[in-house]
């Protein structure tokens, strides 16, 4: 039994999942379900589609050079039972996935890094320059400490409500 | 650009089918044959999928092969363009419909087979055309 990956979306086809097409060049497309197989059908190249993950690593959007990658490699050479090795082995996947769910959630942070700070100061700026389009300039002057809707609830949303109707 | 991704939808949205009388294959060996047309589908109602044997008339031949344009012969499907469920559940499907002359008993006429071929026909217990692909699917 072996896991392969899917070719379009790279995800894992477990067994008796998914279709395999033979191009008579004899190379071997696998897909883990009908959505690759029809996008492959289409033509469509993965490295241009969003969602799979060759879009992701050629986007650095995901982690693309890793040593926990090493050892998912393809290996061919069929090894002898050993309980022990395959014990080992279990307690070693088990170890390895949670580094490697580590080191994204940090490549992720680290992407996503300075978020807030830049969302903060795009909504001030938005603030300060589109404000007419939240009420009326008239109402503004009238009431200099209008720039942030919170003070004085009151008396603003009566005096907008005025507006409104006067602006459309 | 809108009509020519309908285009596309529409011909990648065939549904591919059995082999059934009238249907013409291509002969991947060196029997001298090059297209067959199947004249009986043994074992199948609907039609034959990968793995199973036909009946078949030769439609286009080499003009020095061990088969001539008019014979009737057997053959082999080694790759079909509907998918065939495998035992463990998976599917495989191929680009062509393609198919090996054999003799009665179900031995290759021709000594070489090209492109690639699916272990199916392992259990069919068509060994030597296995032995003879150059690419097992």
């Amino acid at each position: 039994m072996r896991l392969e990956k899917c070719w379009f979306c790279s995800s894992t086809i477990y067994p008796g999942h998914g279709i395999q097409y033979v191009r008579n060049d004899a190379k071997i497309f696998r897909f883990c379900r009908s959505k690759c197989h029809k996008n492959f059908k289409m033509k469509r190249n993965p490295r241009k589609v969003k969602w799979t993950k060759a879009y992701r690593r050629l986007h650095a959007k995901d982690m693309t050079q890793d040593s926990t990658f090493e050892f998912e490699r393809k290996r061919n050479r069929p090894e002898r039972y050993d309980r022990n090795l395959a014990e080992n082995t279990l307690k070693a996947i088990k170890k390895i996935d949670k580094v490697r769910v580590d080191r994204e959630a940090r490549h992720h942070a680290l992407r996503m890094k300075g978020k807030k700070a830049k969302e903060q100061r795009e909504a001030t700026k938005e603030l300060e320059q589109s404000i007419h389009m939240v009420k009326a300039p008239a109402v503004l002057q009238q009431e200099p400490s209008l720039t942030l809707p919170k003070i004085k609830v009151k008396v603003a949303h009566q005096q907008s409500e005025e507006n409104h109707p006067m602006e459309e | 650009m809108a009509t020519t991704m309908t285009c596309n939808n529409f011909l990648s949205l065939q549904q591919r089918t059995f082999i059934q009388m009238r249907t013409n294959l291509k002969v991947v060996d060196n029997s001298g044959a090059k297209r067959v047309m199947c004249i009986q589908a043994l074992k199948g109602k609907k039609g034959a999928r990968l793995g199973d044997t036909i009946i078949a008339s030769v439609k286009e031949a080499q003009p020095r092969g061990k088969v001539k344009k008019g014979d009737v012969v057997y053959g082999v499907v080694v790759r079909a363009a509907m998918q065939r469920g495998r035992c463990d559940g998976s599917e495989i499907k191929f680009d062509d419909n393609a198919v090996v002359l054999v003799n009665k008993q179900g031995e290759p006429i021709g000594t070489r087979v090209f492109g690639p071929v699916p272990h199916e026909l392992r259990k069919k217990k068509h060994v030597k055309i296995l032995t003879l692909a150059e690419h097992i699917a």
